[in-house]
């Protein structure tokens, strides 16, 4: 059984205009999405801005009020907030926010922090709790001094790291991560990646890595999902995506990597040329008349993407 | 632990020394403050001293007494009570009631404001109409009409009646800083550490809320001040058996007393000047404190 | 932009009903009924019941209150008890010298107010702008009352450069001669008010300007060579200015809340005063009157400035 399992999860959000202020259109943040997370396994959400990524890890969090659709953790659907509660669902499953200043409080010290979700999941003694949270800064690099320090007064990595230390304080069996490193210099991300990386191996944790950085996903993720106007347009693993991509949105997210080899430059840039030019021609087969994307048909056992039909079979 | 400890005691950005910081380095803040303190002090420190059924004893023979005659330092008033007596027994009146609207009305404005900015959705709707409509409401004339009609009416009516309007623009800016407030992530990570949204309205958004709602505080107490005086000036804020600042610039209406013998009556008003005026600038120091703070972090 | 409107006025509808529902309550919790004052030793008991009756006194509460909606929009708001007149004629001749004295105060608040905030903005961090800036913290703290007597007592006693109170002079006849000793009797009064009354509006220009300054488009047009002035009243007053407008309608509501103590400190004959001296002769279908009156004002008010702010500002239309 999957730990998590999400089905046709739809999000909606009413736009109300008018006169009597009534809704009259949804913006469809999140349009049908299945997928499921097993333990101890890293898997990536990658999209542009506004594509839904991060609705999907704030509704499976609990944060945003899905419209309809289903999760189910190890079986049991935790879609209200009061099933949520009934299993102490957040102790199980926990998350990283991107701005790791505005999600530190800045009038609590670090200690309370950390603590926080141990005193409302984890009946604990005082001499305990000050053990575990010790022992959470010492996993990601942090020392005592930091104990009873305020967040301004440490770097954004560190802060990512405090983060990171507070995800995992009730030993949550899933950590979503939103962009945990999209606002940290890029020596400081390989930093707190590692550690994430150590922390997954140490405590068997699944990640559901949110980002719009293919090569943070690359390095972190074993499967992943690309989005697009909130729905799925390819499902597959590293491989499937990277070396076997199919849609011609995937192949245009790629194609935008930018390539270190300079002297390849040229040749890149006709690539990306091309696969632009395949983009807009090919596109009305790639969506259907309301721009909507089609539903995922499985081509292999790992790789689902979102074809016409009739491509499917010439394949 | 010890020296964690330590460290906790050299780091804290306490709001508190923040200001200390600030008030430190604006000399008129810092006068205001020492002057402001040292005012109410020693009004609150004579005033215990006299009695108040002595004071207002009518002494038809001093009438209208000029300072320094019959030994009353700022004169006597119609009925030949002392001036500087009434003067100090007034203040500490208006400084009173003004602290007590202050503390009732900030406390509910508190509370609503952050409700209503913090759930948002249709409980924030319905409450902010709530305030729209109180805010349209032609306070002065209300409070005057709720005066004479209400049945048994002292101090305590009169703070709850003032309450009762001087919590809207407390209301107003607390429930737009807690709107903001509660669309920070760590509200988010609250939730997702299983704490109550009780509990996280009130132990992580209010702290944050800490320095707003100090500056406002000390304006609205100032502003207080100011309403209940005018209200007794006009005769409908304390009861006669209490005299207030404003009762005692209430003479000055009578046409022969405000140009002829203003010792009466100016004393008072100076008093609510310098109260006011000093308050006001100590809560725009503290302001200017917070603005600080919110640099740095 | 229609709907906008139209919807703002809709949304007053219950707030006039709510409005006209409290000031109900409020009156029937005041002693007294209309009858209240024609009462003499030899009034007859049954007589009076009977009048009462008549009169609907014994209604239940809603017939009541619909009764008196219905006189309000006919301008009957009964008899005053201490006049013996009709309200409505007590409040007439009250009613205009408050309107005059309220726009003699808004015209000189803007006049004050503009030229500071726009100075205080144009030479920000100056002596001048701290200068206005602590002009405006004064404005800000003292309270008005305070003011008004302090005024009264230096201009109209100790100087004596003006009237001390009323609206006009006994001996000033012709149309000049009385508008004249009107305008005289309004200026210490208007200005003394005005001055306290340009607080909001001094600082919504300085900072709003001093924002404007900062913007994109008015640092192109100084990198484009414009000259300042010109970047100035091109630039950053129309942006600034326009909002002023709207500022017209919410200060009616701080406007009236104030005429209560202007008019008794200047013995002005105007709402205000009559409100006063309703409440201590417990003339109370008077005071009934004013309140809904004041209430009415005071929701046209804001009504003016949310529908002037629309036009001004698309980026409240959306609501």
């Amino acid at each position: 059984m999957s730990l998590v399992e999400i089905k046709d999860l739809k999000v909606h959000y009413p736009i109300r205009s008018g006169f009597f202020n009534r809704i009259h259109d949804y913006v469809y943040a999140v349009d049908g999405v299945n997928f499921e997370i097993e333990p101890g396994q890293t898997y990536g959400l990658i999209g542009e801005t506004g594509s839904g990524k991060t609705t999907i890890g704030r509704s499976i969090i609990g944060l945003e009020k899905i419209t309809s659709g289903q999760i189910l953790f190890n079986g049991k659907d935790v879609s209200t907030k009061r099933e949520r509660k009934a299993v102490h669902y957040n102790r199980d499953v926990q998350m990283i926010f991107q701005d790791s200043l505005s999600s530190l409080n800045p009038k609590k010290r670090i200690y309370d922090i950390i603590a926080e979700p141990l005193r409302n999941f984890e009946k604990l003694s005082d001499t305990e709790e000050k053990h575990r949270v010790r022992e959470l800064l010492d996993t990601v690099g942090l020392g005592d001094d930091d104990l009873f320090k305020y967040p301004f007064e440490f770097s954004g990595g560190q802060r990512q790291r405090i983060g990171v230390a507070r995800a995992i304080s009730t030993n949550p069996k899933l950590v979503i991560a939103d962009e945990p490193v999209s606002a940290l210099d890029l020596s400081v991300q390989a930093q707190v990646l590692n550690y994430m990386q150590e922390i997954q191996k140490q405590f068997n944790i699944s990640y559901l890595f949110i980002s719009h950085d293919l090569g943070v996903v690359r390095h972190m993720c074993d499967s992943m999902a690309i989005m697009h106007r909130g729905r799925f347009v390819e499902l597959g693993t590293r491989d499937d995506i990277y070396n076997h991509p199919q849609h011609i949105y995937t192949k245009r997210l790629l194609a935008a990597i930018p390539d270190i080899n300079v002297d390849q430059r040229e040749v890149h840039r006709k690539h990306r040329k091309e696969v632009e030019k395949v983009f807009d021609t090919e596109q009305s087969r790639y969506y259907d008349k309301n721009g909507r994307v089609l539903p995922l048909q499985q081509i292999s056992e790992t790789h689902s993407v979102a074809l016409p039909e009739d491509q499917v079979k010439g394949e | 632990m010890t020296n964690s400890k330590e460290t906790q005691a050299v780091k804290t950005p306490s709001t508190m020394k923040v200001i200390w910081q600030e008030f430190r380095h604006d000399r008129v803040a810092m006068f205001s403050l020492v002057f402001t303190i040292v005012l109410i002090l020693g009004i609150f420190i004579y005033a215990a001293s006299l009695n108040l059924e002595k004071v207002t004893n009518v002494n038809i023979f001093a009438q209208y007494d000029k300072p320094g005659q019959d030994g009353f330092l700022l004169g006597a008033d119609e009925g030949g009570r002392d001036g500087l007596k009434m003067l100090v027994i007034g203040a500490r009146n208006s400084i009173m009631i003004g602290f007590a609207v202050t503390v009732i009305s900030s406390l509910f404005g508190i509370i609503y404001g952050m409700i209503s900015g913090f759930y948002g959705g249709w409980l924030d709707n319905g409450m902010m109409r709530i305030y729209d409509f109180i805010n349209i409401l032609p306070e002065i004339m209300i409070i005057i009409v709720l005066v004479t009609i209400v049945p048994k009416y002292n101090s305590w009516t009169f703070i709850i009646i003032m309450s009762c309007f001087m919590w809207l623009s407390t209301a107003r800016l607390i429930r737009s800083k807690a709107l903001a407030e509660s669309k920070r992530d760590y509200v988010s990570a609250s939730r997702t550490s299983g704490t109550s949204d009780f509990k996280i309205l009130f132990r992580e958004v209010l702290p944050n809320l800490s320095s707003i709602i100090i500056v406002d505080t000390t304006l609205s107490f100032a502003g207080n001040i100011g309403i209940e005086t005018g209200l007794s000036f006009l005769g409908f804020g304390l009861p006669d058996s209490t005299p207030s600042l404003g009762t005692l610039i209430s003479y000055a209406q009578d046409p022969d007393v405000i140009g002829s013998k203003p010792w009466v009556w100016l004393p008072a008003a100076v008093i609510i000047l310098v109260l006011t005026l000093s308050i006001s600038y100590i809560g725009q120091a503290l302001r200017r404190a917070g603005d600080a703070q919110q640099r740095r972090g | 932009m229609w709907k906008t409107i139209l919807r703002r006025v809709v949304i007053m509808i219950p707030q006039i009903v709510i409005l006209s529902l409290l000031v109900f309550i409020l009156a029937k919790f005041m002693p007294g009924d209309p009858f209240t004052g024609s009462i003499t030793p030899q009034t007859d008991a049954s007589q009076l019941h009977a009048l009462k009756v008549q009169a609907g006194l014994y209604d239940p509460w809603y017939t009541q209150y619909v009764h008196w909606v219905v006189n309000m929009f006919h301008g009957d708001f009964g008899t005053s008890y201490q006049f013996k007149e009709p309200v409505m004629a007590v409040i007439g001749g009250r009613a205009v010298n408050t309107l005059w004295l309220s726009l003699f105060t808004v015209i000189l608040t803007y006049l004050i107010a503009i030229p500071l905030g726009l100075l205080a903005g144009r030479y920000e961090d100056t002596n001048l702008d701290r200068g206005i800036m602590f002009f405006n913290y004064v404005t800000y703290a003292i309270p008005l009352f305070v003011f008004l007597v302090l005024g009264l007592w230096l201009f109209g006693y100790v100087l004596g450069w003006f009237p001390s109170g009323g609206s006009i002079s006994l001996s000033a006849n012709g149309f000049f001669g009385n508008a004249l000793s009107r305008l005289y009797h309004m200026i210490l009064p208007g200005v003394l008010t005005a001055l306290l009354s340009t607080t909001s509006t001094v600082q919504y220009l300085r900072s709003e300007i001093v924002d404007q300054k900062h913007q994109d488009m008015v640092a192109t047009a100084r990198a484009k060579g414009v000259p300042e002035r010109k970047v100035f009243s091109r630039h950053i007053l129309r942006n600034s200015l326009l909002p002023i407008a709207a500022f017209m309608g919410y200060s009616i509501t701080g406007l009236l809340g104030g005429s209560v103590f202007v008019e008794q400190i200047f013995v002005y004959p105007g709402m205000g005063q009559l409100f006063l001296n309703s409440i201590s002769n417990r003339d109370f279908s008077v005071i009934t009157a004013l309140v809904m009156i004041y209430g009415i004002l005071a929701l046209f008010g804001t009504l003016l400035s949310d529908i002037i702010m629309s036009i001004v500002d698309p980026r409240i239309r959306i609501k």
